[in-house]
């Protein structure tokens, strides 16, 4: 089975795509997006693999590919969270340049698609962003840009798809929708 | 009429394309012609519509929207009088679309359709 979870911050959507990997296998991979770029980045890892601890994941630190996360068990069950950082970390680079949106786009779905085929259950969390139309920066924009061209693109190959508002699951698309 | 709303790249043209609209029938000017507008967030930019350009963008086949002012209410009051129209002006043309479609993840869910609303 393969989900998508989207939502806006603090939705509650990475707590709704852990219930959904719970039921799916014991066998759990989580894929942890965020760059440690500095002292606020080490402190929010560690408090989110704290607030994993014990829910029985592997965890694999991805922050700028998903290969790494592509040797797992056919029989388990892969939890990406989140989309948003990995777009970014593809789109800028620490010096500052930004890369091409369509070759990041691209490449991550490419990705997703080798993913699938590693693991039996796949449980991305992307991020509803585009809900305040456009922005004053280009940099913001070509992300919001990625992030919504991405959820469209999973969302039409992938079996499920959930809006989570206000820690409630919408069904968008699937068994339930 | 048919309201599409959504947020920034959500897939409010694919979703009007596969009506059977191609790109040649979409336009972003009150007075185009076209039987579908797009982009009416930004016709909003530098004030309402006045009676008679509202009615004539009801009177398309689709209109497309951005939906905004779910974010962070912004630090500019401009930005803030345009949200506010923009939320206002959707919901007018809503009350008289037969269909109202907000696209979430390329995926249309249908919030209005004829009389059940």
């Amino acid at each position: 089975m393969r989900a998508l979870v989207v939502g806006g911050s603090g939705s509650g959507k990475s707590a709704y795509a852990e219930r959904l990997v719970a039921r799916l296998s014991p066998h759990r991979t989580y894929v942890a997006t965020m760059r440690d770029d500095g002292p606020e980045a080490s402190e929010r890892i560690l408090r989110h693999r704290s607030q994993r601890a014990g829910l029985g994941f592997i965890t694999v630190e991805c922050p700028d590919s998903l290969m790494a996360a592509c040797q797992g068990s056919t029989d388990g069950v892969v939890l990406v969270d989140d989309l948003g950082n990995l777009v970014a970390n593809a789109l800028f680079a620490p010096d500052g340049t930004m890369a091409d949106a369509q070759t990041v786009l691209e490449r991550l779905l490419r990705e997703i698609d080798t993913l699938s085929q590693s693991y039996q259950h796949v449980v991305l969390v992307g991020n509803e962003v585009g809900a305040e139309g456009r922005y004053p920066y280009a940099e913001t924009n070509a992300w919001v840009r990625v992030i919504g061209a991405l959820n469209c693109r999973i969302a039409a190959s992938f079996d499920e798809v959930t809006e989570v508002v206000s820690g409630i699951a919408c069904p968008v698309k699937g068994v339930l929708a | 009429m048919i309201l599409v709303v959504g947020g920034l790249a959500s897939g409010k043209r694919s979703y009007v394309r596969s009506l059977g609209y191609d790109d040649e029938q979409m336009g972003s000017n009150v007075w185009d012609g076209n039987p579908v507008l797009v982009e009416l967030e930004e016709l909003l930019r530098t004030g309402p519509l006045d009676d008679a350009a509202f009615a004539h963008v009801a009177s398309r086949d689709v209109v497309c929207c951005c939906e905004v002012g779910m974010g962070v209410v912004p630090m500019d009051a401009g930005e803030r009088i345009w949200r506010e129209r923009v939320g206002r002006t959707c919901g007018k043309l809503a009350s008289e679309a037969t269909r109202v479609v907000r696209m979430v993840c390329g995926i249309p869910t249908i919030i209005k359709d004829g009389d059940i609303a």
